[in-house]
């Protein structure tokens, strides 16, 4: 019996959810952010999915949404679903599962820190990695972290006219710089 | 940062080097070594054998802050035995002679290193460590990394590198011992001058300034 295909039939029979398989031991699954944690719960209990690798965060800027992903594995099996939420990105608030898996406190932290989704419900200082940070969070992409660390922190002068090597080395020999290499030229 | 007015660099496009050498001036920093003359004839008997014995023993406190640390164990140990020439780990500031600072500092290390750096007592030195610290080396995009550490604090030597090898650590270890006994290195009481330049330019960086006002130790 083809394990995956399983777990693809009881996900639809449970939430009527469409699972899609990625890779040869791997699923996604895209879910209302309601059910995010029904579905979790369902997968740890029934399923044997009792491994939380990771929690991570995708800014869609262009959409105005943030995605969030549980990326969870059954050690059994060898088995991995990721489990993919969006959620608004003017006001950005999840729901807490860290009563469901004690490590996904840690992750919430970080991402309230460096996105500002607030968990309601989550027990922590406020501060995680940065001290005494005031502005946008650093991680979200309207974020320009160049043009902040131009402005705060000083450089040290005397590279001001550095080269571009490949751009140098084109220019004696007379060739032209490919396409894919214009993105990084310093000019 | 804020603009000196009196600064003639623009910032787009590529400067003169009229314009480099300008920026060299408004950057250099108050507690540099190259304008002292105190060479072996200038200096007192006293001094010199005081300056003698402070070369050889460099009690370092390795102040672990980026990927640096990792050289220090393999300088330490049996193979290139730093202890040879009298550098060895010192449990606390109070006790050390050496800040060594290893890679990068963020802005939240950055305070810390400030405050150990100001319990250490004379003569003190300070020794960075890597290319993040003369310019920020591979994180000089980062929102949360300083990217010229003399400007917060006096460095005596830096060990350029990314990351050095123990050989160049120990060099630098050299190079101090001859800054020390020509008489050249230690910035403690620069830096107690110059304390409101540098003080300024931390608190550009640290904002949630709690520092004790008097710095008089």
């Amino acid at each position: 019996m083809n394990n995956l295909e399983n777990i693809i039939h009881k996900i639809k029979a449970a939430f009527h959810l469409e699972a899609q398989q990625k890779r040869d031991n791997q699923l996604r699954v895209d879910v209302d952010k309601n059910l995010v944690s029904s579905v979790l719960l369902y997968l740890k209990n029934q399923l044997g999915f009792i491994h939380l690798n990771h929690i991570s965060c995708v800014d869609w800027i262009e959409d105005n949404q943030f995605e969030l992903v549980y990326i969870i594995w059954n050690p059994q099996t060898k088995l991995t679903v990721m489990l993919h939420t969006r959620i608004d990105r003017e006001n950005p608030e999840m729901e807490n599962i860290d009563t469901i898996w004690d490590q996904a406190h840690t992750y919430e932290r970080e991402m309230r820190e460096m996105y500002g989704i607030e968990f309601p419900g989550l027990e922590a200082p406020k501060e995680f990695i940065l001290e005494d940070w005031s502005g946008i969070p650093p991680m979200r992409r309207d974020f320009d972290t160049k043009k902040y660390a131009q402005e705060t922190y000083q450089t040290r002068p005397g590279r001001e006219n550095a080269r571009d090597v490949r751009e140098e080395l084109m220019k004696r020999s007379g060739e032209e710089l490919p396409d894919f290499a214009k993105k990084y030229s310093r000019d | 940062m804020t603009e000196n007015p009196n600064s003639k660099i623009k910032t787009i496009g590529i400067p003169t080097e009229e314009e480099i050498r300008q920026a060299q001036i408004d950057f250099s920093p108050r507690c540099t070594s190259a304008g002292r003359v105190n060479d072996k004839e200038s200096q007192k008997i006293v001094r010199y054998i005081l300056n003698f014995a402070r070369k050889h023993s460099l009690f370092v406190l390795a102040y672990g802050t980026g990927c640096g640390a990792i050289e220090i164990p393999a300088t330490m140990t049996s193979r290139y035995d730093a202890e040879r020439f009298g550098i060895r780990g010192a449990a606390t500031p109070r006790q050390a002679d050496i800040l060594m600072i290893t890679g990068y500092l963020s802005t939240k290390t950055l305070k810390r290193v400030i405050r150990v750096y100001e319990q250490m007592q004379d003569p003190k030195y300070v020794l960075a460590f890597g290319s993040c610290t003369i310019n920020g080396g591979m994180y000089h995009d980062s929102y949360n990394t300083i990217k010229a550490l003399d400007r917060y604090i006096p460095v005596d030597v830096y060990i350029a590198g990314c990351m050095p090898r123990p050989e160049s650590v120990i060099k630098g270890f050299m190079k101090l011992q001859e800054l020390i006994q020509n008489g050249n290195a230690g910035n403690g009481e620069c830096y107690r001058k110059n304390l409101d330049w540098y003080r300024a330019n931390q608190q550009k960086v640290i904002k949630n300034w709690d520092f004790p006002d008097a710095y008089n130790w």
